[in-house]
C-alpha cells in the first residue's frame, strides 16, 4: 500500500514536471504561436473546457 | 452603498479584524507597483554579453516571467491538494492592530537603495569584481526590501506559522519549478532534428497535390518556384507541443480521480504526437495557400493564427475523445455531462447545458475571429463571421434569455460614457501607435467599404456587448461566487469574483488590460446596482458606440 502511494506521488510529480516544462517551452518566442492571439485562444479553450465539464445540477 | 445592498451566502460575516489575505494582497500590490516603476526605467538588454554575474542576471531576466508563472501555477496546484487546510486556518490568524510603520519606512529606504543599485547596474555595463559585488548587493537589497515589507504588513510570527503550516510544500514547489526550467532549457537542442522531421512530413502530405514541390533538408526551404518558405527550427512545432504537454498534464492532474493510471498517461504522448502532425499539416497548408495564389494570406493571417487553431483542436479533441473511452476512465466517474454517464438517464439527456447560453455567443465570436484572422492578409475582411457566429448563437439560445432582466436605465448610459473617457484617457499607457484607416479598406470600392464598416459597427455595438456581458458578468462573476451559479442572485456582490472577473476581462484586451479591467469593474457595477444584465450590456454598447464614432471621426484606427 505504501509502495503504491509512493508510486502515485512520484507519477504525480513527474506529471507536474512534464506539464510545467511544456508550459515553459510554450513561452518561447516563436512565430507559429502568435502572442497577440494568445488571450483569445486560451479563453476559447478555457470556455470550451468549462462547457465540457458543466452539468445540470 | 453597493456593499450594503447585496448579500452573498458564501462570504463570511463582516468583521472588524483585518483579514491576513487582504494584508497579503496589499503587500503584493505594493511590491508589484514598486517593481513596475523600477523595471520601467531599466534597460535590461544592456547586460547582454557582459561576463560574470551581470551576464547571469541578464540570462535569468529573460526567464523571469516563465519562472514566476511556473512557480505560481505549481504553488496553486500543490496547495490546492496539500496546503488548503493550513491556509484556511491561517486566514483566521489574528492580524493585530495596524501596519507596522517603522518596518514600512525601513522598506521604503531599502527600496530606494535597490532602485539606485538597479540604475547603477543596468546603465553602466560594469565588469569584473566590482560588478559582481554590485550584483550581490543588488540581490541582497531586493531580498531585504521584500522581507521588510512582509514584516510591515503582517507580523513575523504569521510568516513563521505560514512556513510551518505548509510543511514541505515550499521545497516541493521550488524543486518542481527549477526542474521544469532545466527540462525546458535542455530540450532546446532537439529543435533542429524536430524541424527536419516536420519538413519531411509536410512534404509527404503535400507531394501528391502540388507538382514541382521540393523540400531541401540542408536549407530547410520548402515549396515550389512560385512560392516557398524556410522552416526555421522554431517552427518545428515545439511551442504547440509545449502547450499540449502542459494542457494534457494539467487535465490529468486536476481530474486525476476520473482516470485509470497509468494507462491514462498514454494521453500525453498521443497529444504530443497529434500536435506535431497538426503542425506539419499547418506548414503544408501554408505552402498550399501560397502556391494557390494567396501568399499574403499564407504569410500573414494563416501563419500567425493556424498554430492556435491547431492547439485548440488537438486539446479539445484529446479530452473529448478520451472521456468517451472507458478503458481510460474509472467507472461512472467521468462524464458530469448527462450524456456521458455510464448509465445515462433518458430524462436527463434532454437537459440543456446551463452555461451554454452564457458562454456560447462569446466562444462563437472567439472561434470566428480566429478563422477570420487565419484567412486575412493583414486586414480582417471576414469580420462578418464574428457577427454571424454570435448572432446565430444568440438566436439559438433566445428562449434562455427571455428570463433575464434586459431593462435599461439612464445610469447605464452614463457608465458607458465614463468607460469611454477612461478608455481614451488610458490609451497612452497601451503604447499603441496612431494608425490611419487600413489601406485595404481605404482602397476598396465604396460599397464594400460601407458594408464592412456597417458590419463592424453592428458587431461592436450589438453582438459583442451582449456576448461579453453574458460571459463575464452573467456567468463568470456569478460562477466565482458559487459553483451553482444559477442560484446566485444577480445583485450578489463579493470582492474576489468582482476583481477576478474584471481582471480576466481586462486581460482579454491585451495591451489595454488596465483600461479593460476598469471597464470590467464598471460594467459589473452597472449590473450589480440593479441586478440587471441589460444595464451592463447597455453600458458596454454605449462605450463601443462612442469608440466607433471616435475612430471614424478622428481616424484613430488603432483603437479598433
Amino acid at each position: 500500500m505504501h509502495m503504491k502511494s509512493t508510486i502515485i506521488k512520484v507519477a504525480g510529480t513527474a506529471l507536474l514536471l512534464a506539464g510545467m516544462g511544456g508550459l515553459l517551452l510554450a513561452f518561447a518566442s516563436t512565430p507559429e504561436i502568435d502572442g497577440a492571439s494568445a488571450g483569445n485562444a486560451l479563453a476559447l479553450l478555457g470556455g470550451a473546457v468549462l462547457l465540457i465539464r458543466s452539468r445540470k445540477k | 452603498m453597493l456593499v450594503d445592498s447585496v448579500q452573498v451566502g458564501t462570504i463570511s460575516p463582516p468583521t472588524t479584524e483585518p483579514q491576513p489575505l487582504w494584508r497579503i494582497a496589499g503587500l503584493a500590490g505594493l511590491l508589484a507597483a514598486e517593481l513596475l516603476v523600477i523595471s520601467a526605467r531599466t534597460p535590461h538588454i544592456a547586460l547582454q554579453d557582459v561576463p560574470g554575474l551581470p551576464g547571469l542576471v541578464f540570462s535569468l531576466g529573460t526567464w523571469k516571467v516563465r519562472i514566476l508563472v511556473t512557480l505560481a501555477i505549481i504553488s496553486l496546484l500543490v496547495w490546492q491538494s496539500r496546503g488548503k487546510r493550513n491556509l484556511g486556518r491561517l486566514s483566521e490568524w489574528p492580524v493585530g492592530t495596524g501596519i507596522a510603520w517603522r518596518w514600512l519606512l525601513a522598506h521604503l529606504a531599502v527600496i530606494l537603495l535597490f532602485a539606485g543599485l538597479t540604475s547603477l547596474l543596468f546603465e553602466n555595463r560594469l565588469q569584473g569584481l566590482a560588478a559582481d559585488i554590485l550584483v550581490v548587493g543588488w540581490v541582497a537589497a531586493g531580498a531585504a526590501a521584500v522581507v521588510l515589507a512582509a514584516c510591515a504588513f503582517l507580523p513575523a510570527a504569521f510568516w513563521r506559522a505560514l512556513l510551518r503550516g505548509t510543511g514541505d510544500v515550499w521545497a516541493y514547489v521550488l524543486v518542481l519549478g527549477v526542474g521544469a526550467c532545466v527540462l525546458a532549457a535542455y530540450a532546446t537542442p532537439i529543435w533542429n532534428p524536430l524541424a527536419h522531421w516536420t519538413l519531411m512530413l509536410a512534404w509527404m502530405l503535400l507531394r501528391p497535390f502540388v507538382p514541382g514541390l521540393s523540400a531541401d533538408p540542408s536549407s530547410m526551404i520548402f515549396g515550389t518556384h512560385a512560392f516557398s518558405v524556410q522552416v526555421a527550427p522554431a517552427c518545428s512545432g515545439y511551442e504547440g507541443i509545449g502547450l499540449i504537454l502542459a494542457f494534457t498534464a494539467g487535465w490529468l492532474w486536476f481530474f486525476r480521480r476520473e482516470w485509470r493510471f497509468p494507462r491514462a498517461l498514454l494521453l500525453i504522448p498521443l497529444g504530443v504526437a497529434a500536435m506535431w502532425v497538426f503542425n506539419a499539416m499547418r506548414v503544408a497548408a501554408l505552402v498550399l495557400i501560397g502556391v494557390a495564389g494567396a501568399p499574403g494570406i499564407a504569410l500573414q493571417g494563416f501563419h500567425s493564427h493556424a498554430g492556435w487553431i491547431a492547439f485548440n483542436v488537438v486539446a479539445l479533441g484529446t479530452c473529448l475523445a478520451a472521456r468517451r473511452i472507458s478503458w481510460l476512465t474509472t467507472a461512472g466517474s467521468v462524464g458530469t455531462w448527462p450524456a456521458e454517464r455510464s448509465e445515462p438517464n433518458p430524462a436527463e439527456r434532454s437537459e440543456p447545458n446551463p452555461i451554454a447560453p452564457y458562454l456560447m455567443p462569446f466562444l462563437a465570436i472567439l472561434a470566428a475571429g480566429m478563422l477570420a484572422g487565419a484567412t486575412s492578409n493583414g486586414f480582417e475582411w471576414l469580420y462578418v463571421l464574428r457577427v454571424a457566429a454570435a448572432g446565430a448563437a444568440l438566436w439559438y439560445f433566445r428562449d434562455s434569455y427571455r428570463t433575464l432582466d434586459w431593462r435599461v436605465g439612464w445610469p447605464a448610459v452614463a457608465l458607458g460614457g465614463l468607460v469611454f473617457v477612461i478608455w481614451i484617457g488610458l490609451e497612452p499607457l497601451a503604447g499603441s501607435v496612431r494608425t490611419g484607416e487600413p489601406s485595404a479598406l481605404a482602397h476598396a470600392s465604396a460599397l464594400a467599404r460601407m458594408a464592412w464598416l456597417a458590419v463592424r459597427v453592428l458587431g461592436a455595438v450589438i453582438t459583442v456587448p451582449i456576448a461579453e456581458e453574458l460571459a463575464f458578468r452573467g456567468f463568470l462573476l456569478r460562477r466565482l461566487v458559487s459553483a451553482d451559479f444559477e442560484s446566485v442572485a444577480w445583485r450578489a456582490f463579493a470582492w474576489a469574483p468582482f476583481l477576478i472577473s474584471s481582471i480576466g476581462f481586462g486581460l482579454m484586451h491585451g495591451d489595454r488590460w488596465l483600461a479593460g479591467t476598469m471597464a470590467g469593474m464598471i460594467y459589473a457595477f452597472a449590473m450589480l446596482r440593479r441586478g440587471r444584465i441589460g444595464e451592463a450590456a447597455a453600458a458596454h454598447a454605449v462605450t463601443n458606440a462612442l469608440l466607433a464614432i471616435y475612430v471614424l471621426a478622428t481616424g484613430n484606427w488603432q483603437l479598433w
